[in-house]
Formats: C-alpha cells, sequence, structure tokens
C-alpha cells in the first residue's frame, strides 16, 4: 500500500467513480465570485433551449443482454488468489480502525502543528534515501537509462538539495521513479503468490511482502549518508518516519464506498503492480 | 500521419469556431461521455479554496436505533455525514449526492466548497440509494421510490441539522436545498414533501442534472454497460482491454503514473473510445448497482444474495454474494427487489404507475410554480430522453440553466455554471 497508493486511488477513481478531477484549483479572487455573478450574463435560459444530443445514438447496445460483456469481465477481475481470505479481511478492518482512531489523527495533528515546507521537507528526505533501494532495483533489472537518472537524482539531492531536504532534481525534470525489490522479482517472472494484507501497511503479497523486506536489508546494507545509526540514535525518527509513510498517502479507507471495497482494492493492487512491473 | 496531422489542424480551428457561433458557453468537451468522466479543465474551473482550509468534519447520527446489521457492516450502524460550516449565523445547504455516491464523493466535495466559500454552512448526505443510507437510514430497505426516499431524507436532515447544531454551535438562519443526479430528482421530492410538513420551509432548491423519469433513465444507464466494444469479443475481458490500453500507455515511457492520467491518456495513441467511454461510466452503474442490490436484499432479509439468518462476521467473504449481485443491474432491483413490495398492496397498478409516482412528471405543478426552485442540466445528459430534457425546459422556464455540452455533470466546476449556481443559491444570505 504504502508507496503504490495514491497511484492505486487513481486507478481507482478512473474505474470506480465518475468524477476524476486530479486538478485542485486555488482560492485566489474567489471572493469576488458573488460580485461577478451578479453581473455575469446568465449564459442560456429557456428562450434559447440548447438542442437536445443523444449520446446514446452512436453506440450498439446489446439489448438481448445475452452478451455478458460486463458480468464476464467482472467475474474475471474477482479471480485473485486469496486463500486466507478470512485472516485478510480481519487485518483489513482493523487497519481502517488504526487509520480512523490513531493514524489519521496524528498525520491531521501533524499537518496542523507544522508548516507545509517542513512536512515537504520531511517527505523528500525520506524519499531521498528510498532513492537507494530505487537505484539498486534499477539496475537488478538491467534498466540502466533509469538507474543513471536515479544516480543523478540522489547525486543532486543530497549535495544542492542538502540532504534531500529539497527535491530539486524533480525541478529539474527527474521525478523519483520507484522501483522495489517486489518489481523486480515480478520483472523476472516471479508469480504474485498469494494476496496479504499486512498489519498497518495495507495490501500486499507474499512476493511483495518478500521484496519489502529485501528493499529494508538494501536501505540497511547501503547504510546510506549512516541514516539507520542517526535513526536509531534518535528513535523520534522512526516515529517522522512512520507519520510520514501516511501522510503522503492519500488512501483512505471507505473512499471506494462500497461494502465490497476490499474486493475492490485486492483486484486495483494487483492490477496496478503488473503496471508498475511493466513500466 | 502527415496527413492526418494536418487534416487536424485544420478541422480543429473549424470546429472551434462553429461551436463559437452556436453559442457563448466555453466548456470545451464536446462528448458527453469524454465530459463526464474528464470534468472541467482546470484553466476554466470556478476557483474554490482547498480541502484542507475549509472548516469541516465528518459526523455521525444513529437514525433507526433499532435497526440490526452484521459485524462486517458495523461501521454502517449510524449515518455518517459532512459538515462545513461558518463561525457566524448562515444558511444551511443540503447537499445530496447521486446514485450510488456517498457523501465524500468528489463532485459534492466541490460543490461544499462553493457553497462553503458563499458563506453557507454545508451538510452533504449520501445518496438513499447508496449501500450506507440503506443501512442506516432507509425504513424500508428499499430505496427507489420517490415518496418513501423523501421521508427517509428529510428524516434524517433533521436529525443531522440538530446534530449539527448541538455540536458545533450552528446558528442556522435559513435552509436551502441541492442535490446532484438522482439527489437533485430526491431535493425535488423533499422540498416538495417539506411544503406539507413546513419544517424546514427551503428558501432555496437546485436540481443538478436531476433524472425526470427515474425508470428511464435506469434504462439508459442499464443499456451503457451493454456497448459492444471492438476488440473485445466473447471471452475477452473489458477490464483487461482498458488495463492493455493503459499499460501500452505507461510502457510508451514519457508519463508520470500520480500525475493527471486521464487527460494524458486521452492525448495519446492509447486514448479511450466513445464505446469505451460509454462502458466505463456503464461499468461504474453496474459496481453501484451490485452494491445496492446487495444491501437492500440484506436489510429486507430478502435472501436473493446472502443467506438471511447467517452471520456476516468481519472475516466471512463477501465476494460470492459480490459475484452473484453482479448479474443485477438497476432495472432487475426494480423487477426482483422493488417491484413486489410495492404492488403487493396496490392491485391492479402497473409498473408504469410505480414509474410514474417516482418522475418529476408527478410533482409538475409544483415545480412550475414554485419560484424558488431551479433546475440546471445539459443538453446533451445522457441519462435523459429528449421527452424528459424538453419537459426541464418547459416545467421550468426561465429556471431552467441549460447548457449546450457537459454531458452528465462534467461541466459542474465550470466557472459560467458555478456563477449560475452561486447566483440562484446565494439568495437572501448575500
Amino acid at each position: 500500500m504504502i508507496r503504490l497508493s495514491p497511484s492505486l486511488l487513481v486507478a481507482g477513481t478512473l474505474l470506480t467513480s465518475l468524477a476524476v478531477h486530479a486538478q485542485t484549483t486555488e482560492t485566489e479572487g474567489s471572493r469576488n465570485m458573488l460580485e461577478r455573478a451578479g453581473v455575469a450574463t446568465q449564459a442560456q435560459t429557456a428562450n434559447a433551449v440548447p438542442p437536445y444530443r443523444d449520446a446514446l445514438d452512436g453506440l450498439t447496445i446489446d439489448t438481448e443482454g445475452t452478451n455478458y460483456q460486463f458480468e464476464r469481465s467482472s467475474l474475471d477481475a474477482l479471480k485473485i488468489h486469496d486463500p486466507i481470505e478470512g485472516f485478510n479481511r480481519r487485518v483489513y478492518r482493523f487497519n481502517g480502525q488504526f487509520d480512523e482512531y490513531v493514524y489519521l489523527p496524528v498525520v491531521d495533528a501533524y499537518e496542523w502543528a507544522t508548516p507545509r515546507f517542513v512536512r515537504t521537507g520531511v517527505s523528500n528526505v525520506f524519499a531521498n534515501l528510498a532513492d537507494v533501494p530505487n537505484l539498486a532495483n534499477s539496475l537488478a533489472q538491467g534498466k540502466l537509462k533509469k538507474g543513471a537518472r536515479t544516480t543523478a537524482r540522489l547525486l543532486f539531492n543530497t549535495t544542492l538539495g542538502v540532504l534531500g531536504l529539497f527535491d530539486v532534481a524533480k525541478a529539474m525534470g527527474l521525478p523519483q521513479e520507484s522501483e522495489d525489490f517486489g518489481q523486480t522479482l515480478g520483472f523476472y517472472g516471479v508469480p504474485t503468490g498469494p494476496y496479504l494484507v499486512l498489519p498497518l501497511l495495507g495490501p500486499s503479497t507474499l512476493r511483495d511482502t518478500a521484496g519489502k523486506a529485501v528493499d529494508w536489508s538494501i536501505e540497511d546494507a547501503a547504510a546510506y549518508l549512516d541514516n539507520r545509526r542517526y535513526m536509531n540514535q534518535h528513535p523520534w525518527s522512526y516515529g517522522l518516519y512512520a507519520v510520514n509513510l501516511r501522510y503522503i498517502n492519500g488512501f483512505r479507507y471507505g473512499s471506494l464506498d462500497s461494502p465490497f471495497e476490499y474486493d475492490q482494492v485486492r483486484y486495483f493492487y494487483i492490477k496496478l503492480r503488473e503496471l508498475q512491473i511493466r513500466r | 500521419m502527415n496527413r492526418y496531422l494536418l487534416f487536424c489542424l485544420i478541422l480543429f480551428p473549424l470546429l472551434g469556431n462553429l461551436a463559437q457561433a452556436d453559442d457563448n458557453f466555453t466548456y470545451p468537451v464536446d462528448n458527453a461521455f469524454l465530459a463526464t468522466i474528464a470534468g472541467t479543465p482546470s484553466a476554466l474551473a470556478a476557483p474554490v479554496p482547498a480541502e484542507g482550509d475549509v472548516r469541516q468534519t465528518d459526523l455521525a447520527v444513529t437514525v433507526i436505533p433499532e435497526r440490526y446489521l452484521p459485524p462486517v457492516l458495523s461501521r454502517y450502524r449510524q449515518l455518517h455525514y459532512r459538515l462545513a460550516w461558518q463561525d457566524k449565523p448562515a444558511p444551511l445547504v443540503f447537499l445530496i449526492a447521486g446514485t450510488g455516491s456517498g457523501y465524500s464523493s468528489p463532485n459534492l466535495d466541490y460543490l461544499k466548497r462553493v457553497f462553503w466559500q458563499a458563506g453557507m454552512h454545508v451538510i452533504v448526505l449520501s445518496s438513499p440509494t447508496n449501500h450506507d443510507f440503506i443501512a442506516a437510514a432507509s425504513r424500508s430497505g428499499l430505496p427507489g421510490l420517490g415518496l418513501s426516499d423523501a421521508r427517509d431524507l428529510h428524516t434524517a436532515m433533521s436529525i443531522a441539522a440538530e446534530h449539527a447544531r448541538n455540536k458545533k454551535g450552528l446558528e442556522i438562519t435559513e435552509y436551502r436545498l441541492a442535490g446532484f443526479s438522482l439527489g437533485a430528482l430526491n431535493a425535488a421530492f423533499v422540498a416538495h414533501l417539506d411544503e406539507e410538513l413546513q419544517q424546514f420551509d427551503f428558501t432555496r432548491t437546485l436540481l443538478l442534472n436531476p433524472p425526470v423519469d427515474l425508470y428511464a433513465s435506469i434504462n439508459r444507464l442499464d443499456a451503457l454497460a451493454r456497448t459492444q466494444i471492438d476488440g473485445v469479443s466473447s471471452g475477452n475481458s473489458f477490464f483487461e482491454h482498458i488495463f492493455e490500453k493503459l499499460a501500452r500507455h505507461f510502457e510508451s515511457g514519457i508519463t508520470d503514473i500520480e500525475s493527471s492520467l486521464f487527460a494524458d491518456i486521452q492525448r495519446s495513441d492509447n486514448a479511450l473510445t466513445d464505446p469505451e467511454l460509454a462502458m466505463l461510466i456503464g461499468a461504474v452503474f453496474r459496481f453501484a448497482a451490485a452494491d445496492l442490490n446487495f444491501m437492500a436484499d440484506l436489510i429486507t432479509e430478502g435472501g436473493l444474495y446472502s443467506p438471511p439468518h447467517e452471520e456476516l462476521r468481519v472475516s466471512t467473504s463477501l465476494t460470492p454474494y459480490l459475484r452473484r449481485a453482479l448479474f443485477c443491474d438497476f432495472g432487475c432491483y426494480l423487477e426482483t427487489q422493488l417491484w413486489p413490495v410495492w404492488s403487493s398492496n396496490k392491485k391492479g397498478k402497473t409498473m408504469e404507475d410505480m414509474a410514474w409516482e417516482t418522475s418529476l412528471y408527478s410533482i409538475e405543478p409544483f415545480l412550475r410554480t414554485n419560484p424558488d426552485i431551479a433546475v440546471l442540466t445539459n443538453a446533451d445528459d445522457f441519462i435523459l430522453t429528449e421527452e424528459n430534457y424538453h419537459f426541464l425546459a418547459d416545467t421550468f422556464g426561465e429556471r431552467a440553466f441549460l447548457y449546450p455540452r457537459g454531458g452528465h455533470g462534467g461541466n459542474l466546476r465550470h466557472r459560467d455554471v458555478v456563477l449560475q449556481m452561486l447566483k440562484f443559491m446565494g439568495g437572501n444570505a448575500q
């Protein structure tokens, strides 16, 4: 779930909600809106009824309903290997409640107590550290160009970006490109294995869970910027790590707005990992 | 390729000119399905505050204390709603979501910010057809009837407004009402009911993209999910087909998976076709229909999907029930769940009678004569038949704000449209 979920949410909303509006608009000048409303010319009135257009006209519709295109596709999407589903569903519920009563309130307090540039700085520092496994996995998959871009990111962000506090590389046109060991395994054809919901971390599979463990050991072994020693000396930094993890993740339990949310998240997780592996 | 490019270069300005000549509405998307999914380009959208800057919270109230829900659905014992409030006396707007949408859906969040910014308190409620509302606030457990949905909503509104007043010290000067899609039809029936009950005395009611004849609209939505698509023959999966397009798009490199995915794809070689867009919309509604079928059956203990006397635990897999519910569209819901109950105490009545009672036709005199109720919709809103569309134009007269493009709610964020909404809804507060 961790790094994946913002994109999971994007695909999720694409497929489950009609209202995909990625861009948020700004407050600027909005107070004048009503004043302008007073003088704005009314766009259309009954005097000028725009002619009706039937969007269904151009479609070929199976009136008999014997094609079962939707049903077949949906049933197919539900075929996901989930042998410990009962356990997974319990953990899913636990994660949702932990989110509601602990995790999100803490994130809210964090947002309340810190200015945005501090939070962005924190996210950038941890993202910079994560570029170490990103690099290792790009190289492990023979993606040399991607590896070179990530190397450049590490160099620029660690030096010009003051130990990763600023994502200067992104401003230079080098956005972060995530590659984890789960993706590397997938790249070499390792199947996902059973679906798993991890406590606190969310949706995963056996393959991706193993991959995560490897990624953590890579970070350990690389000891980039001596971060592990520093973090061990200052245990609060693990707390900050956890809070940042949730802060950068836009997923909210209940946002898929269905009693079948578990099934939908499971499908989107598997599909998004496939997408990431193919990139 | 070059010839194609040249063709586009010539054609596009030409189309632009035609559109200019036709009307002065700057919303650019001419395709109703694309408009519905892609919405309004941010450059043309009315500015609203960021979500984080709105004084708001999610609250929950108990509407039906005696309702029993199994552990897996325990979250829905209370009705959740979203409140955005002012710290001074202000009008309260109730916003009602559309088919299968909850109080937190993106369109509703946008509308909430529009009205909040204009100085109103806002309470956002889930659609009576949404699973949470069925569980927590639908007396019959069978939504889809104009009057009984209005009663459920009216009760929920009273309780929520009182709750918000107690919790946040809301000072309410007057009440207003707005709804989107099916929520707009609900709003019309609530306003009509309240005229009898005289509790809220709504000073404004705004219907955004309402159906006119709910069951006609349902047929049209059900049809979308049966759209035939080139390249999806028998044995192929539609979702895999779309997924392949996405994957090819990402494999082409350059794109950022986190950025404006949809706009990006539509500009590429892997752009979704018209039938694919229609099918996507249809599929979304089919999943909403599955939720509705499952939840209504569960509450009424009908035993169509989940066994009536079996306890659904947190660990119980709901997948088998979803598999079954996926086969039943909105039309099927009417036939298998709503009609048998409705007709059982109405001898000699037909399905057409049931449809008529849940259409805006049935409250036409109220809509025609009430100066405080308005409608806003589009000439290419695909939930409307031509007859429905002209009924709106004719019944509401000058209070019908009709736009030539926008599909089903795709232009709701457009500057002109938002100005029009505020011009009507602003009312006495300003």
